[in-house]
Parts: C-alpha cells; structure tokens; sequence
C-alpha cells in the first residue's frame, strides 16, 4: 500500500504510473474518464469545506493518497456521471455520492470513472454505449459487467480498488471474470445516495479489490447509516468480529445439480475440498426456492428500473432531442435515442409488469417468491455459518456473437441473483485458472450483517491460496518496469 | 316530476407549513427568483434518494385526527407513475394503499340540524413544478417541486354548491386554527377539485363529472350548483351524462369541457423502495394530540353560549383562531364579552384593514381591550369617545386608562355641570325648547347634541337628555 501512496508525492512515480495505465488502456478501455488531477481536486474541495462525512469516523490512516475508480453511475463532483448511456454521455455530476464522500475524507484520491453496462444492464460491460472493456486476461474476453470497468482496472494493476455497484451480480461476476475480489455488502448498510438508481430495492455500491485485507478496510470506510438515505442502517448491536463466533461450516450445493460449464463446475468442486482441507465443515444444502431466482429478481429489477429511468427526459439535464415540435415529441425521441435496446426492453417489461390487472401476477408474486427465497436463506444459515456457490455458470466469455446472447446472460444471474434478493452480503473470490489461463471465481454468502465472516473466510483462502494476478500486472510501485 | 339527488365529493389539497419541502432539506419560500429553492433532490437528478421531513408527517397525522380519521399505526408511501413536463421525476411520492388516515367526518351545522360529510382519506404526498407558458415557450420552475401537500377526499355526502362552500369554508378554518395551512384559495395554497353526480332519488350515484378550476369557496357554490342545474337538465331531456372534466369559466358563468376523462389513467402504484415504513409510536401520538386545537364550529358554539354572544358574532370571533384566542383572553383580564366582540367586529376590525394589520402584530393587546370595555361599561366613557380612544391606542401605542387621563376625557356624569350646561343650551335654543315644551320632541335630539358639542363629547349623553327632559317636559 506504501507503494500506492508515494504516487501522488513522487513525480517520477507518477509519470511511470500514467504511462502505464495509458499503456494497458488501449488494450483493455477500463476508463470512460481517467483525470486524477479532478480526484485530487474533488478531494481538496471536500476537504476546504470542512464538511463532515455524513456519518462515522474513517479509517484514515491506510486510505490516505490511495487512488481509486468509481463506476459511472456513482456521483462525484467534477466528473462525469454517464451511467455508460448517450442520454447522460455529456453530464456531469454536481455532488459527490455519500459512499465516496468517506472516502475522501479519509484521503483517498479517485482518479477515474469506469466504464460500465448501460444503467447497469448486463453482465459483460459490452452494453455500453460509449465504448467496449475487455478482459486484461484476454482482451478477446468480456470483462463482466455491469462492473466492468471497475474490476478490469483493479485486475491491470490500475487501481488497488474501485467501487461498483451489484443489483443482480454485478460487482461479483465481473470480479470473478477478472480474477479478483468484489464485494457485494448487506443491503442497506453503505448508502445508495448517488448511486444512480436502477433497481431500488436489490441493488448498492460495493467494492473490488485485488487483496481480501483491503476489502474489509475500504467496506469499513464506506458503510454507515446515512440521513440522505433513509433506506440506510448500521448493523443493529455490536458487529461481531468474525474471532467471536468463529466460522466453522459452510453449506454447499451439490455440484451436479447446479446447471453450469464443466469447467466451472470442476473449480467448484476443487474450492469446496480445499475449504475442506482449511479445516472448514461442508455441508451440503438445498434451497428449492432458488429455482425462481432468475424470474423473480428480473420481475422485480425491471419494474422499479421503469420507475427509476422515467426521469430521463431531457428537460433538465442529459440528451435532448433536437428540432422536436412538440413535448411529448422532445420526450420520446430524447429517450428513444438516448436510451440503448437493452435498457428499452427493460423499460417496457418493467413497466407492463406494474400495469394495473398484472401486478398480482407478476410484481406481487415476485415480491412472494423473494420472501421464500430470503426464509430459505435464513433457515439455511441456522445449520451453517458461510454458504459457498459459484459465481456464474461460465466464465469470462467472448465479445460478440462466441459469448452469451442477451437472454441467456439473463438465465446467468441465477446464482448472483439470489443474494440481491434475500439482501445478504456476497463476497467473490479467485478460486483458480481453468485450462485457457482464464479465472475462475468463487462467492461466499452470510447472514445478513455478518460480512465479518466473509472477510476473515477470503483471508484464509488468500493465505492458502493465493491468487496469480494478471499478466502484464505490474507490482505496485514498479509500473515503469512491466512489459504488457 | 322526477325527483333527483345530488352527490358532490371534493378532493382538497393543501400546501403544509412545513420549513423545508416534503422529501428534501430545501425551503418552502414562495414568489422568490425561480429555481432558487432547489437542489439535486427536488429535481430528480440522476443518484438522489428522498428523506422523509417528519414535520410533514405530523401535521397530517394531526389533520386527520381533527377529522375524527382512523389513524395508520403504519403508513408507508406508493409512486404514482406518469410522465408529465413539471414532474421531476415522472413519477410523484404520494399514498395509496396505507393513508395516514381514513373514515373520518367533519360536521356541518345545516340550520338547526347537523350533518356529517364523510372523509375517504388523508394522505401526504409531495407537489409538481410550475409550468409557465410565455412567448411560444413553456418554462419550469422547480421551486415548487417537492412541498409537502396533504389531500383530503371527502365521500359524496354533499349534495349542494351551498353545503359545498360551508364545507371547503369549515374546513379552510380547521386547517388555519392546526397552523399547518393559510387556506389561501386564491394563492393555492388550497385547492379544490370536485366529483357531481346526480341520480334519481334512491338510485345511487350517478355517472360523474369532475368540476376544477375552483379558486374561491364562492366558485365552489357557484360551480357546482351550475352543474346540478345541467346536468339535471340532461337528464331531464332524456340525454347521458358523458363522464369527462369541465372547468368554471367565470366570465361565462358555466362549466364548460375541458377534455373527456379518458379511462382512469394507470398510475401503476407500487411501494416506494427508498422510504421505509412509517411508524407512529406513543410519543409521535402525544405530540400529535397535544397539537390539537378546539375545532373552530366547537368554538363557536360555545361563544353563543357561554357568553351569550349573537351567531354572527361568535362566527366572526371565530373565523381566526388568533381572534377568537384575543377575545378570550380580553375576557379573563375582565371585559365584558358583549362590549369586547362588539368593538372587535366594528371599529377594531375596520381600523386593522385600513392599516394593513393582525391583531398580533397591533398596538392593541387584550389587556388594553379589556380596559376599554372596563371604561364603557362603568360609563366613565361613552361610545364617542371611545371610538377616539381606539384610534388613539393604535397611533400612539398606549392604553386606553393613559389615553383618557391625559386628555381628561371622562365623562361629565356630574348632575350639576351637566344641568349648567344644558341650561346654556336650553337658552341659546329658545325655539327648540318651545318646541319641547309644547309636547314635540323632536328636537330633543338636537339639543342633546348641542350639549355634546359645548361638553366637547364629555357629556352623558343620557344624563344631559333626562335633564332637557326634565327641565322642559315634566309630563
């Protein structure tokens, strides 16, 4: 972490770090805006106004000159906030998101935006439309998504963190493409104020990370009941250290009846005997509600995310129609263009699913199907401490048409989805290489305010296991000296 | 003839008093520079959540306790989905499935009977922007986006324009005396929106026709009386009410269409994710209760009773809950109610508006109006003098005791300076006095003035009259 620090006091430093993210940039498009020289701006702003972070006191010592990435669809002032989308390409953000407020005050300088699926549809950062990520580990690759951006720029050895935000996966699985760790806390406990909304009540910010310790400490940071965010809430009574209550079991699925890629199913079975060989319990469990997790957490997104998108009209801010006569004119075509086809599709369904004489059918039962998918969790976690499943059924996959079409990475989110919907932290971690030298990731789940236990998990593992980084990563420190 | 029955139910808003806006720390101010009360919540910037103002929540708890509503032990907030060119957000936080309150009434004195109008609902819910058309461009200031607004809806219990304007009156006068409204109609800070149907008597509701555009309780009753009349009108020669919107146009003195009610509009309402449920504990109650007010028809009642006031009167004193509490307070520094109402509805009303003033911000204090009443009751004063007095304490700001012993206007109540001065007039007026003398008294007055006059008003009155009378009429 020293290492990181010295960039912004060291010019020698700094000039042999830029060269190198221009260098891995042209290969990989992990940015949409790279400005430190904003961050640092946006840092000393907040600092000379002499605000105080909304709530809790930051751990500043070790945050302090470390850069990081933010998704473009977290505000901070001076940068763009695009949310990978033409309709908000030219806008630029007039505050600064809670979650990333606590970060600068503890010191840390965000140096860029990255990029992301539009509004956060998808899982391959490929729906964007300002541009395509790819993989540091093959550029022919998807990076994941919608946090694509973030996890590819943590995997190059950009940034040693960057936030993202997962509403159905998408902090986990572009993590687990890219070999490296992402976060998904319990719902509620870091602020969604300036997290540009898409679905309400599944989604918030979390965080990728190359090193498990570093997780933990920027989680610590960033969460905390907030007043902008009456949905927010601190852990209720003490955070247990995962020390008081030690992790012992962890629950696994049986591997033959998860529908994934071989490969895949193969670094399951691989993680659940190494966990076995660190001394942990496995047990195996069934959770029958999970079969809806794909139907009911698309119900549920889509629906809220027609409600959330409506504001994009072009009156106020963002892409506005030229030569309309008409308002209503001004606000289709404004939204007709603006707005990519994976974002309409979800606008329509979503809001066909809330229309008066469906939503018992649709809406409500979904909302059903989320209670039994969280009782289901609940009932599990009685008999085991960590649940352990896969990320994803397949790994990073193609660009273009060798990858996964648009509905069937829908049909993908079936592991991901169930933790947005029961609300429970997720943690993403690399679990090995397959054949090709592409990454294999793995997620731990715990009840709900027990992330503690899925820190001090991923700290086992990471000592056992530690895992490669990505070829042409250079070492913090010695960015002059990697070869790409 | 057929006989008709007519079902009018009234959809209110009013704006709260509330500091900041219903969901954001922005200030309620009003008429300011547009876009000047706003910030990236109240105008839907991409990343922003609402946060509940309490304070809102409070005054529509108390409301729809005042209209003897079932309180929601949990209330929680629905969007309302549509798009339109004011709304921030193209959906409005408002309540649809737990209103803070429902099935209450507020009672109307109807003559000598009493009848309850049903209350639907009381919910909170957040307002639009202001469109303003100018030049071929429409604008939009946000300033109003986001103020908290509390809707009543009433059930069809009304069944004329005059029951209609009595109830928006009533309830205008309910909010004012809670302070969480100014009830001003023409400003907007309360409107009103009205459901008329009519029927053959016993046959339920008939097919409705919403009636806006209603600025004034006198539209109310002009409005909807109208619109019994037409569509009675319709009915009567055999046409279908079509159910549609229609306007007051004043200078046409009609409704007129404004557009055909399309099928109910789907809002597709579903619970609002970024708010979480609100629950009302033992303390928000009490505080809620202890905000409640005698309810301005309880009050006026008890004026005409307890203190023997004159309808009119007591609907005067209460019209204001600022008034009728200056009055009670005069009362228990000693005036006499009759005195102290009387030159309250008179000479201190038309003294306040001719000057632009509350009672509140007056140099007249309750203790100055009971001294007042103390010197006109005791007939140190007579009525002329007091009026003087009152113009007095409002250009000087002193009390009426002061006012009279500076300028020593106490009435001449002494026997014999009034019967000198009365002699004096009886001898400059030698033909009135005939007059008198003969049996015609006419004249009485006129010389009762003349004493007045040379007594410079310090006269008793009645005292120089039984002299005259005395002295020249001793029949």
């Amino acid at each position: 972490m020293d290492a990181w620090k010295q960039l912004f006091r060291d010019e020698t430093a700094r000039s042999a770090y830029e060269s190198y993210v221009s260098g891995w940039e042209e290969k990989i498009r992990s940015f949409l805006r790279f400005d430190p020289d904003t961050g640092l701006g946006a840092r000393e702003r907040f600092r000379d106004r002499g605000e105080q972070s909304p709530s809790g006191p930051a751990d500043t010592e070790s945050l302090t000159d470390i850069p990081f990435a933010v998704k473009d669809n977290i505000a901070v002032e001076g940068f763009p906030l695009t949310c990978g989308s033409k309709i908000l390409e030219k806008f630029e953000s007039p505050y600064t998101a809670t979650a990333v407020e606590k970060l600068l005050r503890a010191g840390a300088i965000p140096v860029g935006k990255t990029n992301m699926d539009e509004f956060g549809m998808g899982s391959s950062t490929d729906n964007s439309a300002l541009g395509k990520t790819n993989n540091p580990w093959d550029t022919g690759l998807v990076a994941g998504g919608s946090s694509g951006g973030s996890a590819a720029a943590v995997a190059a050895g950009l940034v040693p963190f960057a936030l993202g935000s997962d509403t159905g996966g998408s902090i986990r699985q572009p993590a687990a493409f890219c070999g490296v760790y992402g976060l998904k806390p319990t719902y509620g406990t870091v602020s969604r104020y300036g997290l540009v909304a898409y679905a309400s009540s599944l989604e918030g910010i979390g965080v990728v990370t190359a090193g498990a310790g570093l997780l933990e400490r920027v989680y610590a940071c960033i969460r905390g009941r907030d007043p902008r965010d009456h949905s927010s809430l601190d852990p209720p009574g003490e955070t247990r250290a995962a020390e008081k209550r030690p992790v012992r079991t962890i629950g696994v699925f049986d591997p033959r009846k998860l529908d994934m890629r071989e490969e895949v199913r193969g670094v399951y079975r691989l993680t659940i005997e190494r966990f076995e060989k660190l001394g942990y319990n496995v047990r195996e469990i069934e959770i029958p509600a999970l079969e809806y997790t794909v139907p009911a957490y698309y119900t549920i997104a889509m629906a809220e995310a027609s409600s959330n998108l409506a504001r994009y009209n072009g009156i106020r801010y963002g892409y506005r129609a030229k030569g309309a006569e008409t308002y209503e004119e001004m606000v289709m075509r404004s939204r007709s263009e603006g707005f990519g086809p994976e974002v309409k599709l979800r606008i329509l369904l979503g809001t066909y699913v809330l229309r008066s004489g469906f939503q018992d059918q649709y809406y409500l039962r979904a909302q059903k199907i989320r209670t039994a998918i969280r009782n289901g969790f609940d009932a599990s976690f009685g008999g085991v401490d960590l649940i352990l499943m896969p990320v994803y059924p397949t790994n990073a996959f193609p660009h273009g048409e060798g990858g996964l079409d648009p509905f069937e990475q829908k049909l993908a989110d079936k592991f991901t989805g169930a933790a947005n919907l029961a609300g429970i932290p997720a943690l993403a971690f690399p679990a090995g290489l397959t054949g090709g030298g592409i990454p294999s990731g793995m997620q731990l789940m715990a009840p709900p305010f027990e992330e503690g236990r899925l820190f001090a998990a991923a700290r086992r593992w990471e000592e056992a296991y530690p895992p490669p980084r990505c070829p042409g990563c250079a070492e913090t420190g010695k960015w002059g000296e990697s070869r790409q | 003839m057929t006989e008709y029955q007519s079902f009018i139910g009234l959809e209110i808003h009013i704006r709260l008093l509330t500091r900041t806006k219903a969901f954001c720390g922005c200030r309620t101010a009003f008429g300011d520079e547009p876009n000047t009360h706003v910030c990236p919540v109240c105008l839907g910037y991409p990343g922003v959540l609402p946060a509940l103002n309490e304070e809102a929540v409070e005054m529509g708890y108390l409301v729809a306790r005042a209209l003897h509503c079932t309180l929601a032990s949990e209330t929680f907030f629905d969007r309302k989905n549509y798009f339109y060119p004011d709304m921030p957000k193209n959906y409005q936080i408002s309540q649809f499935l737990a209103p803070i309150g429902r099935g209450g009434y507020l009672e109307l004195a109807l003559g000598d009977t009493r009848k309850r109008i049903g209350i639907h609902d009381v919910h909170l819910e957040e307002d639009a922007g202001k469109m303003i058309h100018r030049g071929g461009s429409s604008y939009l200031d946000y300033n109003r986006a986001g103020t908290s607004l509390l809707e009543i809806v009433t059930e069809p219990d009304l069944e004329t324009g005059e029951e209609a304007e009595q109830f928006i009156q009533e309830f205008r006068s309910l909010v004012r005396y809670l302070g969480v409204c100014d009830g001003n109609m023409e400003e907007g800070s309360l409107k009103c929106d009205a459901n008329v149907s009519i029927n053959v008597r016993g046959s339920g509701l008939g097919i409705k026709t919403e009636v806006k555009n209603l600025n004034s309780s006198k539209f109310v009753k002009k409005a909807l009386s109208y619109e019994i009349n037409r569509q009675q009108k319709v009915l009567e020669s055999g046409g279908l009410i079509v159910q549609e919107t229609r306007g007051w146009d004043e200078g046409k003195n009609a409704t007129e269409s404004m557009r055909t009610k399309e099928s109910a509009h789907d809002y597709r309402y579903f619970p609002e994710p970024d708010l979480p449920l609100f629950r009302t504990d033992g303390e928000f109650l009490k505080r809620v209760e202890s905000r409640l007010v005698e309810l301005p028809h309880l009050r006026r009642e008890r004026f005409v009773t307890e203190y023997s006031l004159p309808e009119e009167h007591a609907a005067f004193l209460c019209d204001e809950k600022e008034t009728a509490d200056f009055f009670e307070e005069a009362v228990r520094m000693g005036a006499d109610p009759g005195t102290a109402s009387a030159w309250l509805g008179a000479d201190i009303r038309r003294i306040l508006k001719r000057d632009g003033l509350t009672l509140e911000e007056s140099p007249l204090t309750p203790t100055r109006l009971a001294e007042l009443s103390g010197l006109l009751d005791t007939d140190r004063i007579n009525s002329k003098i007091a009026k003087q007095v009152v113009e007095l304490i409002f250009s000087e700001d002193s009390g009426p005791e002061e006012i009279v012993r500076e300028r020593g206007w106490e009435q001449i109540r002494d026997t014999g300076a009034v019967e000198k001065l009365v002699d004096t007039v009886i001898s400059e007026q030698p033909k009135a006095a005939e007059q008198i003398e003969a049996g015609d008294l006419k004249p009485v007055g006129f010389l009762v003035g003349q004493v007045m006059k040379m007594s410079a008003g310090q006269a008793d009155p009645q005292l120089a009259k039984e002299l005259i009378l005395q002295k020249l009429n001793n029949n």
